[in-house]
């Protein structure tokens, strides 16, 4: 067995422990562990550094299978029998994210965290972070500048070592399982890829990338390039950076722009209503005004109208005079002619009408007029009586006369 | 209020457009005093949400909050 070929295994130290003669430890990665033994003598000749081995530590071993076959005490093992070891490089440890990535990448785990909706105004944050370190101070500090002040429910986790990894594997899901937390922080200080090498676990990231709740990642520093930065919904350079991208709205800037909206709300309401009201007002005082405007017309044609009648009163009253005057005087000169004739006849009737009615022409036919001294005719026997002495007038002349009251008769 | 919005993201969304709408000129009488109604409720209510985050940080330990959650009884 001891003849098998010998090979390179990588993975991290872990279970260390060590005996008179040789150290024993397990060497695991995601998918499992292999018991290591190596011997003391072969360690010292590797001259690592102090320290240099140890929990935690990301190494490569190069060796073979062996078999230990017991003894009374103990029983028989398999174990990978190193005979070298060095400390992993920053390029194995590359090697090994960037095949990582490109797996997690082709299942599509880098996009997951990306398609959810963030909110703007988260009420509760939940941070995962170490308890003491800058992170914690920074990422406070950032969220209070936005003028931030809901919930911040920590679950402080180590954040470099073997450990690290499932902590802050399960801080996360105990946090995405805490109804109210809306947003999840996690957050470290810069390093080396082997500091940060726990955000860089397999399951770890696989567990982030399946939560429903968002994940923001604030893992190193610019330069530092972690797998749960790629599946993480946003990967901040910096704490200060993840505390804007867990609470996207300045909080500050909305409370002026809100002022803005209610202004630009009040303006809006009270000058469409006070524009309308001005034109119902207006509208309202139109008929009004049309009124007053025909009323103003009607006064002024009445007056026309008044002294046009007065005018042409008058001018009728002129010309009804002067066809009057023309009339009469046409009629007065039509009548005259007439008039005189019919004149001169009645005249010339009346005068023989009186002609023969007249005392002296009724003399001439003889008969007498008796008048008593004054002159007066005596018309009756009693007059005559009453006179005594009467004067007979004649058609030639009068005598007087004695009246003779025994022959009177009657 | 006559809809509680679904987000205070939705609500300035919302709030966005009826200014818009508003400073178009274009809503006449009834529709402009329902915007301006609608967004007084919006402002109301995004004022109610930042007063929500703005009144104390307040932190919790999740440790704690679990240990609180352990000891409350099971409502039956």
């Amino acid at each position: 067995m001891r003849r098998r070929a010998r090979v390179s295994l990588f993975g991290e130290v872990t279970s260390l422990s060590r005996s008179k003669a040789q150290a024993y430890f397990e060497l695991r990665d995601a998918e499992g562990a292999v018991p290591c033994a190596i011997w003391l003598n072969d360690l010292e000749k590797l001259e690592l550094p102090e320290q240099g081995l140890r929990d935690g530590a990301e190494v490569v071993i190069g060796g073979g299978p062996d078999y230990y076959p017991g003894n009374g005490q103990a029983s028989p093992s398999f174990f990978f029998r190193a005979t070298h070891i060095r400390l992993a490089g920053e390029g194995d440890l590359l090697a090994r994210l960037e095949a990582l990535r490109e797996q997690l990448r082709a299942e599509g785990l880098f996009e997951l965290q990306k398609q959810l909706a963030r909110p703007r105004l988260p009420k509760a944050i939940g941070v995962v972070t170490a308890e003491s370190g800058a992170a914690r101070r920074d990422l406070l500090a950032g969220l209070r500048r936005r003028g931030w002040a809901g919930t911040v429910i920590w679950a402080f986790a180590p954040v470099q070592d073997r450990r690290a990894a499932p902590a802050i594997a399960g801080a996360i899901q105990e946090l995405a399982a805490t109804p109210a937390v809306e947003a999840i922080v996690v957050a470290r200080g810069g390093g080396s890829l082997a500091d940060l090498w726990a955000f860089c676990d397999e399951t770890l990231c696989r567990t982030v990338a399946m939560l429903r709740v968002p994940v923001i990642s604030a893992v190193g520093h610019e330069r530092d390039s972690t797998l749960i930065d790629d599946v993480a919904a946003v990967a901040c350079s910096t704490p200060t950076h993840a505390a804007e991208a867990v609470v996207p709205l300045d909080c500050h800037a909305a409370r002026s722009a809100l002022t803005r909206s209610a202004a630009s709300l009040r303006r809006a309401g009270e000058g469409t209503v006070g524009s309308r009201s001005r034109h119902l007002v207006a509208l309202a005082r139109g008929p009004a005004r049309a009124l007053r405007r025909e009323r103003i017309a009607l006064n002024q044609k009445t007056r026309e109208i008044r002294a046009s009648s007065e005018r042409g009163l008058a001018e009728r009253r002129a010309f009804q005079r002067r066809l009057a005057a023309v009339v009469l005087s046409r009629a007065a000169r039509r009548a005259a002619g007439a008039e005189a004739n019919n004149r001169r006849e009645a005249l010339r009737r009346a005068e023989v009408a009186f002609r023969a009615h007249e005392p002296e022409h009724t003399l001439e036919r003889g008969y007498a007029l008796a008048e008593d001294v004054a002159g007066e005719p005596v018309t009756s026997a009693a007059a005559a009586i009453a006179a005594g002495r009467v004067r007979l007038r004649f058609a030639d002349g009068g005598v007087g006369a004695e009246i003779d009251r025994d022959g009177s008769e009657g | 209020m006559s809809e509680q919005p679904e987000s205070y993201e939705a609500a300035v969304e919302r709030l966005e457009q009826i200014i818009d709408r508003l400073d178009s000129g274009q809503a006449g009488l009834r529709e402009t005093l329902e915007l301006c109604r609608e967004g007084r409720e919006l402002v109301t209510y995004c004022v109610t949400e930042l007063d929500a985050v703005g009144e104390g940080l307040k932190e919790l330990q999740l440790d704690e909050l679990a240990a609180k959650l352990e000891t409350t009884p099971t409502e039956s």
